[in-house]
């Protein structure tokens, strides 16, 4: 009797963890066989939402101030963005992108461990939205205390937030999940801003006009709901005054030959010789700057 | 009987602690494992995990999905195969015009490669798509970071 009562516990021990990751697996893993699968290949709408919810972004932003040599600032942070007193999964779900943007930001240059009083904000935020479950709260502490593994500490930040993003969606909440995504652009383009009036290049500039491709889809995103209460109806008047100003900004296209390609480490190394090019006026950068500073601090203005 | 219920005892002290160790900090063992091949330069983006049954055509990419890349960045598409695929996991970038910007086979010398490197030049929506090596059947995860 004892004995099979010890290997039931010793399976249990040995099988619970391969379990756990299993269906975790299943989740968001694609299943398919031979044909089904061209199913999906996404077209239209889905494709759209598909780009939109990319809460990498931020960190693309974030690294590309650090290719141009720019030092960290703690300045460009929402650090007056109170999560205990936070009120209404309006200013919720915004905050909760804003901050998402602050984390990614502070992750790149490394500030881990300065980073946890953030996820703590993080932590009730999400909570506070009923989705506190899909952030791993005390892995991303452990990593960013040991500010050893950047990889995993981006895995995981951005897992969590893609599937809170999910869950809101299937919960019929996607109103909150929107927000998430407004929020965190507005920050990440209020860094771009900033950063640009202190240093200002090429690079940034080029990346700055290029939102215009992202802000249309956003729009888009937030559209549904702007006649839902006051907020979403400012957020959108917002949203489109920031549109106005990205109205004649245009990007175009050069053909280039074919791609160069360099074979080294047992890895394969492509330079795309097709390039973009943003037409964008000082005048019209300076009309950007303004109205993104102007909307992102009244979002965190805690009122 | 005494000593049995000792061992028990034991097995559940060291329950949490073997979970832990075993969940890892990354809880997929395929992620970890990926994320961990993807090169010390590397800043994680996004991430796409595929499995996929036996295919019939050879040239079709059954998995596809769209992103953006942003001009001047250097991204890493890392293709990571499970051990127990049949076909190797492959991948290939189109553009806006459906003109391929990538492959990581090399159809002159059958080259699979397991990272690309791709230098962006031209802001814009693109569309990656994976399938495994002759249509066969696999699992696997691509990341797609950033190296600089």
């Amino acid at each position: 009797m004892t004995g099979r009562v010890f290997i039931t516990v010793l399976c249990v021990v040995l099988l619970l963890p391969e379990c756990r990751n299993s269906s975790k697996k299943s989740e968001n893993l694609v299943l398919a066989d031979a044909d089904s699968m061209v199913s999906v290949i996404t077209a239209g709408s889905d494709a759209d939402e598909e780009i939109l919810r990319n809460f990498s972004s931020p960190l693309e932003t974030a690294n590309l101030f650090q290719v141009m040599g720019v030092p960290f600032s703690q300045a460009y942070l929402a650090t007056s963005l109170n999560a205990n007193v936070l009120s209404g999964s309006f200013n919720q779900a915004l905050s909760l992108g804003i901050l998402g943007a602050d984390l990614g930001y502070l992750n790149i240059y490394g500030k881990t461990s300065t980073s946890l009083e953030l996820v703590s904000s993080i932590k009730k935020l999400a909570e506070g939205l009923r989705v506190g479950q899909f952030f791993d709260f005390e892995t991303i502490k452990r990593l960013s205390l040991n500010n050893s593994n950047l990889d995993s500490l981006l895995y995981l930040s951005i897992d969590s937030y893609n599937k809170i993003d999910k869950y809101l969606r299937e919960d019929n909440r996607g109103y909150l999940s929107s927000l998430m995504i407004a929020g965190a652009w507005i920050e990440a383009q209020y860094f771009a801003t900033q950063v640009i009036k202190q240093y200002p290049n090429t690079l940034l500039r080029d990346r700055i006009g290029e939102q215009k491709f992202f802000l249309d889809g956003l729009i888009k995103s937030v559209e549904p709901y702007c006649k839902m209460n006051d907020q979403f109806s400012e957020l959108c008047s917002d949203l489109a005054g920031i549109a106005e100003e990205y109205r004649d900004i245009r990007i175009s296209y050069t053909e280039g030959g074919a791609p160069v390609k360099t074979v080294k480490d047992g890895g394969l190394e492509i330079t795309q010789t097709e390039t973009s090019r943003v037409e964008m006026t000082d005048e019209q950068l300076a009309k950007i700057i303004e109205i993104t500073g102007i909307v992102r601090n009244k979002l965190i203005a805690n009122d | 009987m005494t000593s049995m219920k000792k061992i028990l005892l034991g097995l559940l002290i060291l329950f949490p602690a073997f979970t832990i160790a075993a969940g890892q900090t990354v809880p997929d063992p395929m992620m970890s494992k990926c994320l961990s091949s993807t090169g010390q330069a590397s800043k994680y983006l996004k991430d796409y995990r595929i499995q996929l049954g036996q295919g019939t055509s050879q040239n079709d990419f059954r998995y596809r999905a769209k992103m953006s890349l942003w001009k001047n960045t250097k991204y890493r598409f890392t293709l990571c195969t499970a051990d127990n695929s049949k076909g190797k996991l492959i991948l290939t970038i189109w553009d806006e015009t459906n003109k391929i910007v990538l492959s990581s086979v090399d159809n002159d010398t059958g080259t699979v490669y397991s990272y690309i490197d791709f230098i962006c030049n031209k802001s814009g929506i693109y569309q990656v798509g994976f399938d495994f090596t002759e249509g066969q059947s696999g699992s696997g995860v691509s990341i797609v970071s950033m190296i600089q």
